[in-house]
């Protein structure tokens, strides 16, 4: 079948899919089949992001994974020829931070889980409380975000108290049917949320330097009482009474769970390397709304950044305008390793607009490689899968997009997606909704050319 | 009258005084003898400053019966009077506090007591709550309203209170109820003891009135618009009082239905009438304006108490306005910690130099200026310190004096009576012990009220520094025969003899010193000594360690050294007193306006018929675009911008945007309040301005929010970043009005019950329809009375006023909205009563009814792809733009955001991308179309001839992502540009180093004194509870309860407004 003769088959599907009744999320859209046969993507302009761009290549797909990419590649028997010309290739784009499939409606108090109460939660798994079926899931894939860690926030809404060890972060893939299909890697990290360390002005200072002092002595005490419990089961004694939180955080002190504290200010960011000094973890910040005016120490130190969103304002007065917009630049030229993510809690429905923060980073100063390798490679490596997924080289995961542009461009459009080598239907809610509203407009004959 | 054991120690001066000094009132009866001390005082020998720059030396002053009998140099003190020794000492006419709480009870002032203020900020007090007593009479509606209650009716004797006052040199004090919007007519008493049928001076003084907000507890209103909405239709009701009353007099009443009575509206005739004084304390530089302009709509005498930031807006400053000038400065920062001194805005660091210029500047101004010691935290220890260092700043001594004087008195109605000292005038007298003004260590030590002596502990005070000689008895042979008494004042002593010390404790009459044995050649043990002060010398008694008495006394050999130093003069200010907003990026002067000039050889997006030119020029002549073309001629002296390889488009629009709008978002208190304008309560120093502007928006639509179904009046601005509120006004804009339906209005979202109509899409229509027949019903009203078919004027109702310029098309409807069954419901209703309706403002639901808003001729002013956040977005759309484009509607996109405005061009690009809008009828969803919107199309949205030079200079396509602003220009100033940006960031920098360096040794003082009472508990600040803590904190991160100069995050209307 010509590419072409495809594609119409594919826009009939679509335009018998916009008939189709809509109730709940989205029913007429299912998940790629799978396993996947092979695909040949042929003739595009290949990003792998670790490399040099190929223009005019070919991507082999084979069981999932990429096997092959180069000029004037032979397709295996009953591969899938997909003409690619005229677009490029680039790898799934991955939202280091988000709380996809925890929320479905922000203010909608019965549709969100994305947070525990109290302040120690380290059992928490955001694994088992996804929704495979939200809404979210296809409108964001549909801009080619094709991963995302989903990770538990600091507190449920803005008037409840915050967790501090908030609990473990799972890595998904956007399209399955059960949270187990959607689950690439299922505690990523321990999440930490530093609370805010700004005082007050005036005689309130003091009152409120206990408070915080108080909450921060909270992630000694509790390092220190998991410690303990470690220690007491390995004793070879009475095994101690079960404690779900130590043993939850027994895989961060064995050094097999990363920690990722959220910090956005100097002052935090600072008391976080302290703690991880002191308890000697290894932390990733995630927030780093301050992250450059740290940048010599977090290099030294070799901590990472997940720059939670660069479309922010910045956090006093006195900085200046760009001062989130050109963090990452800062960043870069300081020789931090990073990535960028959006905003996580507060930019719900927002998710799909990760490769903006990325542009807005290039915008002021970040070079438009850098940008591109920091919503694909570097968030996979900071998220430990940059052996599997952020580029296109053999070997990898099957995750990458086909689009007629520059993927951090808005207006670029994704025309095909594939996750671990199967093809997703990119329709979503809001393609359905559109195409039901088109049909009115033709039908009372008001659209207007 | 007031009891002797309610006063502590040290305040026993009335243990001294005379019987006559309880004299009540003269029409009492006497009871038991009556007191006729003669009342006749001479002071003897002084510098008498009768006036402020009019000296007498060696004078004397004669007080008979009250008043100033004689004043002049060499007179001879009547032979009948007291003669009061005051060689060596100043004298001053007694001064006068302009503003004070003192004698009034609770429900008068501010309800609670100040919290722990803000460094910088420590002047208002917070907002207080409903005021106490409203109930019974003839009444407003309003409980904060409250003009007919008179201060002189409730004052309630306090001793300590008048005399903490009077030891600081006042003798009368402005009593001014201090809490409600309009809070009651104040009074001038004199502060002796407190017999009121004598000491009030002068009754109905000023109507105070206030911009005060309660939080949202108070009912209507709970914003600063909607607070000076409610002034605005007092005194608009106060004029029609008036006249409606007369009128039904004149007409004899029969026939007519009697207008209603009401006690406030009668208590402000004289305020609409201009016969009494408005009495506005400021509470920060913004009000200045709004203050003024009040004034100026209902011809208000108005008296100003300043915010202490008055230097920063002098010259929005009505003139001939008097202004009370308050002492609050701000304590050296803590700028030690350099993480902690990161989060200090240089605006306050500049503010803690410049605030005690204040009093100066705005004196040079030429204003008639005040002091109070309102609002000092410890005015007994800050008044006369601070007073001296506005003199040191720049306030001229004698104008420091006029400020306490001649200026009060004259302002408050007293000015033929006090404020000077001459024969007839009140015997108010201030005797203090050198140049209040000048001299450091000059202090108040008697005052004279009304002719009656009041001694303070100053006056009697002995002052035993210097060098003693000492005559023994029975003391051992070792024993001095020399002392030192050394003290940075007359009660904190240290005497020392050889070079040992002793302990020295004073109440300054009698002296109690500690003196270690080795004064005496003893080997161990502590010598007791006890001393008073006899003509001079000190005559002492003691014992000695083994308990044998001893007697000595003490000739002064030769005073304390002065160690007075002059003061050092002020090295020039680091503080920048000449940029507006004050602190980081802000401007000296607006950008100049170049008579020509031209961007050549870009590619131009005109937003216009021209569409996109490549290789362009954009001409600009007088501030208004000239030309759009290539190869266009370069006028002579033309400004010129290689616009190679740049983009340039129109100054961005947004269409809904609640930044530069303070103290509140929403007057959502009531249902319909379309009264309120969002123009009232600008904030020109909101950071954002100039981080949007950087952004290349220009031109921008304030909205009330939309927390009701009619809310406040729109204000559609420029963001000319440095002017003032009146300089942002967009002028010639149309006015609008924010209406609203859905989850917010029905407050649908909220786990309280849900008392105010309407609580469902049903009733939010009525609400709509009813105002709006009322509306026509008002307008009948009218209509009736000017064709003279009614003898009585209907009273005038700006809410319904505003309905009616609505249903007159003359007031444009911007509605929050989203659902399509409610957009289609307020279409057919806006169809049925004619409504000019200018946007649907979100609009998320717009593309379902496409064609009826079309139909309609309303715009869509949307969000470009926000969805997921409550429950009515759940059919969100991120093509909903571009299928209500499709459908023929004018569509933009607006941020709601303060982030999101900084890059509206990105916005348009999702039009591009969902649904296929072709790129220059996108960029136009946020230049022509929101400027269609807001029916300023003819001013601004494209480059066209003829149109206002609002313009940006992009490095690439203002659709793609990569692009940055290098230029915003407005009017044909630039107002933001790359280079100028990267300049303040280094001034700001630079200036806060230089400043943290003037703090740093103040500071290191303030912690040296800290850490020196290390141990002693009873220094330490009062520390406040966890709870005032949590309090604090919800103050100041609530909605809408920024104080000025924040950091530049605020309100969205995707977050519900809670109550």
């Amino acid at each position: 079948m010509s590419p072409r003769a495809l594609l119409r088959l594919v826009l009939v599907t679509l335009c018998c899919a916009r008939l189709a009744p809509l109730a709940g999320a989205s029913p007429g859209i299912v998940p790629a089949a799978r396993p996947p046969g092979a695909v040949l993507l042929a003739g595009g302009r290949v990003v792998p992001v670790n490399g040099a761009v190929l223009e005019a290549a070919d991507v082999l797909l084979v069981g999932g994974r990429i096997a092959q990419v180069g000029p004037g590649l032979a397709a295996p028997a009953g591969a899938e020829i997909v003409d690619v010309r005229g677009r490029s290739v680039y790898p799934g784009l991955i939202a280091a931070h988000t709380q996809l499939g925890l929320v479905e409606i922000g203010s909608a108090r019965a549709t969100n889980d994305v947070a525990e109460i109290g302040p120690l939660n380290p059992n928490a798994r955001t694994q088992t409380a996804l929704n495979p079926d939200s809404e979210h899931l296809p409108v964001t894939r549909a801009n080619g975000i094709l991963t995302a860690l989903v990770a538990p926030a600091a507190r449920a809404s803005s008037g409840s108290r915050a967790n501090l060890i908030a609990g473990t972060s799972t890595l998904i893939r956007l399209d399955g049917w059960t949270w187990e299909d959607l689950t690439l890697r299922p505690a990523v990290a321990m999440h930490l949320h530093w609370p805010a360390m700004r005082l007050p002005s005036g005689t309130a200072a003091a009152a409120a330097q206990r408070n915080l002092d108080a909450q921060l002595r909270q992630f000694d005490d509790a390092f220190a009482g998991a410690r303990a419990y470690a220690q007491a089961k390995a004793g070879g004694g009475r095994p101690p009474d079960t404690d779900l939180r130590w043993e939850a955080m027994e895989p961060v002190l064995r050094g097999e769970l990363r920690v990722f504290i959220h910090a956005d200010e100097l002052k935090e960011i600072r008391a976080a390397l302290d703690f991880a000094r002191r308890q000697r973890v290894a932390i990733t910040i995630v927030g780093g709304l301050d992250a450059w005016r740290a940048a010599a120490e977090l290099k030294a130190a070799g901590v990472p950044v997940i720059v939670s969103g660069v479309e922010r304002l910045p956090g006093r007065r006195d900085d200046d305008f760009e001062a989130a917009y050109a963090n990452p630049a800062r960043l870069h030229a300081a020789g931090v390793a990073f990535c960028i993510a959006g905003l996580g809690p507060g930019d719900l429905g927002h998710e799909r607009n990760l490769p903006v923060h990325a542009a807005r980073a290039a915008a002021h100063g970040l070079p438009r490689d850098v940008a591109l390798r920091a919503v694909t490679l570097s968030a996979a490596e900071l998220l430990g899968v940059g052996a599997e997924l952020g580029s296109i080289e053999p070997g990898k995961r099957a995750t990458l997009i086909v689009t007629d542009g520059d993927p951090l461009e808005i207006t670029t459009r994704v025309h095909r997606a594939y996750i671990d080598g199967a093809a997703l239907d990119l329709r979503s809610r809001h393609t359905q909704l559109y195409e039901k509203y088109r049909e009115r407009l033709r039908r009372t004959g008001a659209a207007q050319e | 009258m007031h009891s002797l054991p309610g006063l502590r120690r040290g305040v026993s001066l009335l243990a001294a005084l005379p019987v006559a000094a309880f004299a009540a009132a003269a029409t009492a009866p006497v009871e038991g003898l009556r007191d006729a001390s003669p009342r006749l005082h001479a002071l003897v020998g002084a510098r008498v400053v009768t006036a402020p720059g009019q000296v007498i030396e060696n004078g004397t002053l004669v007080l008979r019966d009250g008043l100033v009998a004689a004043v002049g140099a060499g007179l001879a003190a009547p032979a009948e009077a007291r003669v009061w020794d005051v060689r060596g000492r100043t004298v001053y006419a007694g001064f006068i506090e302009s503003e004070s709480t003192l004698f009034l009870p609770a429900g008068w002032k501010p309800s609670a007591a100040p919290a722990a203020p803000a460094e910088g900020a420590e002047a208002p007090p917070p907002a207080p709550a409903v005021a106490a007593e409203s109930s019974g009479g003839a009444r407003s509606w309003h409980p904060r309203v409250q003009p007919e209650r008179r201060a002189s009716r409730v004052l309630t004797p306090d001793a300590r209170g008048a005399d903490a006052l009077r030891k600081l040199g006042f003798t009368a004090a402005h009593i001014t109820p201090a809490r409600g919007i309009v809070r009651g007519q104040s009074a001038l008493v004199s502060l002796g003891r407190g017999s009121f049928n004598r000491d009030v001076l002068r009754d109905g003084v000023t109507q105070p009135l206030a911009f005060e907000l309660v939080g949202s507890g108070g009912g209507y209103p709970v914003s600063l618009m909607g607070v000076i909405a409610l002034l605005r239709q007092t005194l608009l009701d106060a004029r029609w009082y008036g006249d409606a009353h007369a009128r039904y007099r004149e007409a004899g009443g029969a026939g007519l239905a009697r207008p209603e009575a009401n006690d406030a509206l009668a208590a402000l005739g004289p305020v609409v009438r201009g016969e009494q004084q408005v009495f506005i304390a400021l509470e920060d530089e913004l009000d200045t304006a709004r203050a003024a302009a009040l004034a100026a709509e209902f011809n208000l005498k108005l008296v100003l108490r300043g915010s202490g930031y008055d230097y920063r807006t002098l010259r929005t400053l009505p003139a001939g306005v008097p202004v009370i000038v308050p002492l609050a400065f701000p304590e050296a920062p803590a700028v030690e910690d350099p993480d902690h001194a990161l989060d200090l805005p240089l605006d306050r660091l500049e503010h803690w130099e410049l605030a005690p210029g204040n009093a100066g500047r705005v004196a040079a101004t030429g204003a008639a200026g005040a002091l109070t010691s309102a609002g000092l935290r410890r005015p007994e220890n800050e008044f006369w310190p601070r007073v001296r260092k506005a003199v040191q700043h720049g306030l001229a001594a004698d104008r420091a004096l006029a400020a306490l004087t001649t200026v009060p008195a004259d302002v408050l109605g007293l000015g033929a009576t006090h404020g000077m000292l001459a024969p007839g005038r009140a015997g108010s007298v201030v005797v203090a012990s050198g140049d209040l003004f000048a001299d450091e260590e000059a202090e108040v030590l008697l005052v004279f009220v009304d002719g009656e002596p009041f001694e303070l502990d100053a006056w009697r005070r002995f002052d035993a520094r210097g060098t003693w000689r000492i005559a023994w008895s029975g003391a051992p042979a070792a024993a001095p025969a020399e002392i030192k008494v050394t003290g940075r004042t007359p009660a904190r002593l240290k005497a020392t003899a050889g070079s040992v010390d002793a302990t020295v404790r004073t109440d300054g009459t009698r002296f109690t010193l500690l003196a270690p044995g080795r004064w005496f050649g003893l080997a161990e043990g502590t010598v007791r000594l006890t001393a008073h002060p006899d003509a001079g010398a000190l005559d002492g008694s003691g014992e000695l360690p083994d308990g044998t008495p001893l007697r000595w006394r003490a000739e002064r050999t030769a005073a304390a050294p002065a160690n007075r130093t002059a003061p050092k003069p002020l090295p020039p200010p680091v503080a920048r007193a000449d940029v507006y907003p004050a602190g980081a990026y802000g401007r000296r002067t607006p950008p100049p306006a170049p008579e020509h000039m031209l961007v050549r050889n870009a590619t131009i997006w005109t937003s216009g018929p021209a569409g996109i030119l490549e290789g362009a020029d954009l001409l600009v002549r007088q501030g208004r675009i000239a030309e759009v073309g290539r190869n266009l001629a370069t006028p002579a002296g033309a400004l010129v911008i290689d616009g190679t390889g740049r983009h340039v488009s129109p100054g961005l629009i947004d269409c809904h945007t609640h930044a530069g709008l303070t103290r509140g978002v929403n007057e959502g208190s009531h249902s319909v309040t379309i009264e309120v304008r969002v123009g009232d309560a600008l904030d020109p120093t909101d950071i954002v301005l100039y981080r949007q502007l950087a952004g290349g928006l220009t031109t921008a639509n304030i909205l009330h929010g939309s927390a009701n179904a009619m809310g406040g009046q729109n204000q559609v601005i420029k963001l000319r970043w440095g002017e003032d509120a009146a300089g942002l006004k967009f002028r010639g804009a149309p006015p609008g009005v924010k209406f609203a339906l859905g989850e917010n209005v029905t407050r649908k979202s909220f786990t309280t019950p849900v008392t105010r109509y309407p609580v469902s899409r049903m009733g939010v229509r009525e609400i709509m329809l009813d105002t709006f027949t009322r509306a026509r019903d008002y307008e009948r009203d009218w209509a009736e009375f000017r064709a003279g078919r009614s003898p009585l004027p209907p009273r005038r109702d700006l809410r319904l006023e505003a309905g009616l310029e609505i249903l007159r098309g003359e007031r444009l409807i911007h509605i929050h909205s989203y659902r399509q069954d409610e957009v289609l419901a307020f279409i057919r209703l806006a169809e049925q009563l004619r409504l000019p309706v200018a946007t649907f403002q979100h609009i998320l639901e717009g593309y379902k009814v496409g064609p009826e808003i079309a139909r309609l001729g309303a715009g869509a002013s949307a969000f470009s792809d926000w969805w997921a956040y409550k429950h009515e977005v759940i059919d969100a759309i991120p093509y909903a733009g571009a299928l209500m484009h499709q459908a023929g509607v004018v569509v933009s996109f607006n941020s709601d955001d303060r982030e999101l405005a900084r890059h509206l061009n990105t916005e348009a690009a999702k039009a591009v991308k969902y649904g296929g809008v072709p790129p220059a009828e996108a960029l136009k969803f946020v230049t022509l179309n929101p400027a269609k919107q807001l029916r300023i199309d003819d001013r601004v949205g494209s480059l066209e001839p003829g149109k206002d030079a609002d313009f940006v200079v992009w490095t690439a396509s203002p659709l793609s992502g990569y692009a940055r602003v290098e230029q915003t220009w407005i009017d044909g100033r630039r107002y933001f540009d790359t280079g100028e940006d990267a300049r303040l960031r280094a001034e700001t920098t630079a200036t806060r180093a230089a400043l943290i360096q003037r703090i740093l040794p103040e500071r290191q003082r303030a912690l040296g004194a800290a850490a020196g009472s290390g141990d002693n508990a009873g220094d330490e600040p009062a520390r406040p509870s966890v709870l005032q803590v949590l309090a604090q904190l919800a103050a100041a991160h609530a909605d809408g309860a920024h104080t000025l100069y924040h950091d530049g995050t605020g309100h969205s209307c995707k977050h519900l407004e809670r109550p």
